[in-house]
């Protein structure tokens, strides 16, 4: 049999499959030119590598270190929808208004989450209040960090109790646009604390994530209201099965 | 992926990112060039990327468009400053790299950009050629008969010493 140069290539490239690469090394032994041929591929691509391999040792140069941790300027700073580290007063209603309404007619109309049949808005302001609604809500209620269901709209980050001993938990919405905030229980509804575009969390493998990892608005946000450690599992569960009251 | 981890994977990808510059650009300092542009593109588009995504192969992609937006900036440049960008590759060829790592990355450099670019990505990056062929966005058809004629033309520029010393 003849063999394309192709086909040697492929072989030097490990491209052959397992019965191809056993017929083509046979026949390999027989014929000391076919070999001679293949060795030829498999030295240029050694050669090639090895002109290269001592980039991989070579120090890092700080400019590139300075490029990676740059803090993301610019357009970042544009894409935070709400609050900043709040101050203590409580968001006006204003305030609030103008956050909603944003959400409302922007990202978070879009998605197939919120049409109509999708079930009731993630965000409800009925009542002088923004608190968490649908998918979001049922999420804060009954979804443990440990154990997201898989694709799930929206996923929990960390839960703790707040100073004012509330249970606060942040969340980010995977198919909204990229949203993380902080919610806290309150009079039987989840307050929504701190809303800001984020990163689309990775929809059901389990990734929990941290809150180094969450927008800097929302970050800022637990670091102000958080009393001690964030909840472990059990004490997550429990405060569940509590209902999340104090 | 949240930024944050991204900055994190970065850090430990730099090194292949850099070889894989470094096989592409002309000289070090344009390699590093590109791989800043890519790590602040990826960073800016840090959202886009699934958690599941081969995040090495997405970050190729980024690098690769980086660089051929760097062809064409340089093409239109030249157009303009022949004598001047000659004059500048001259002088940056002075990195301290055994003889033969610069026989084979001159030889590399000879080579038209689509075929340097296969080169690069299955040779030097070790991808599959179905890897690299969707990261090139050309039929595997396209890519291996790329990866042919640029080993033709480096065996015949390079000889076969390599495989003497064996």
């Amino acid at each position: 049999m003849t063999y394309s140069e192709e086909t040697l290539i492929a072989y030097a490239d490990g491209e052959l499959d397992a019965a191809a690469r056993a017929a083509l090394e046979a026949a390999m032994a027989a014929d000391p030119q076919l070999a001679q041929r293949v060795a030829r591929h498999r030295a240029l691509r050694a050669r090639v590598q090895a002109a290269f391999a001592p980039v991989l040792e070579e120090p890092l140069p700080e400019r590139l270190l300075a490029s990676v941790r740059a803090a993301a300027a610019g357009p970042h700073a544009g894409s935070v929808v709400a609050l900043q580290p709040r101050a203590r007063a409580r968001w006006s209603w204003p305030e609030w208004t103008a956050i909603a309404a944003s959400l409302l007619a922007g990202a978070l109309l879009g998605p197939p989450l919120l049409r109509p049949g999708a079930g009731a808005s993630l965000v409800d302001t009925s009542g002088g209040r923004v608190v968490a609604g649908g998918a979001l809500a049922r999420a804060l209620a009954g979804q443990l960090a440990s154990s997201q269901p898989a694709g799930a709209p929206v996923a929990i980050g960390i839960s703790f109790r707040s100073r004012a001993g509330a249970y606060c938990r942040t969340f980010s919405l995977s198919e909204a646009g990229g949203f993380a905030g902080l919610a806290c229980h309150e009079q039987n509804a989840w307050r929504i604390e701190t809303l800001a575009r984020a990163e689309p969390a990775p929809a059901g493998n389990g990734y929990r994530p941290a809150a180094s990892a969450l927008p800097p608005a929302v970050a800022g946000t637990v670091a102000e209201l958080i009393a001690g450690e964030p909840l472990d599992a059990a004490a997550e569960s429990a405060a569940r099965a509590r209902g999340w009251m104090r | 992926m949240p930024t944050d981890r991204l900055r994190e994977e970065l850090v430990t990808l730099l090194p292949r990112l850099r070889r894989f510059a470094r096989a592409l650009a002309r000289n070090p300092q344009d390699a590093d060039d590109l791989v800043q542009t890519a790590v602040e593109r990826a960073l800016l588009h840090a959202g886009q990327l699934r958690e599941a995504a081969p995040l090495a192969a997405w970050l190729y992609g980024i690098l690769r468009n980086a660089w051929i937006d760097e062809q064409r900036a340089r093409a239109r440049r030249g157009r303009l400053f022949a004598a001047v960008d000659s004059g500048e590759q001259v002088a940056d060829a002075t990195h301290a790299a055994p003889a033969d790592s610069l026989a084979v990355q001159d030889a590399l450099g000879r080579l038209p950009d689509e075929q340097r670019l296969a080169v690069a990505l299955v040779l030097i990056e070790g991808l599959s050629y179905k890897e690299a062929a969707h990261l090139m966005e050309v039929p595997i058809g396209t890519l291996t008969s790329r990866l042919a004629r640029a080993r033709e033309t480096l065996q015949a520029i390079l000889g076969d010493t390599g495989i003497a010393q064996r």
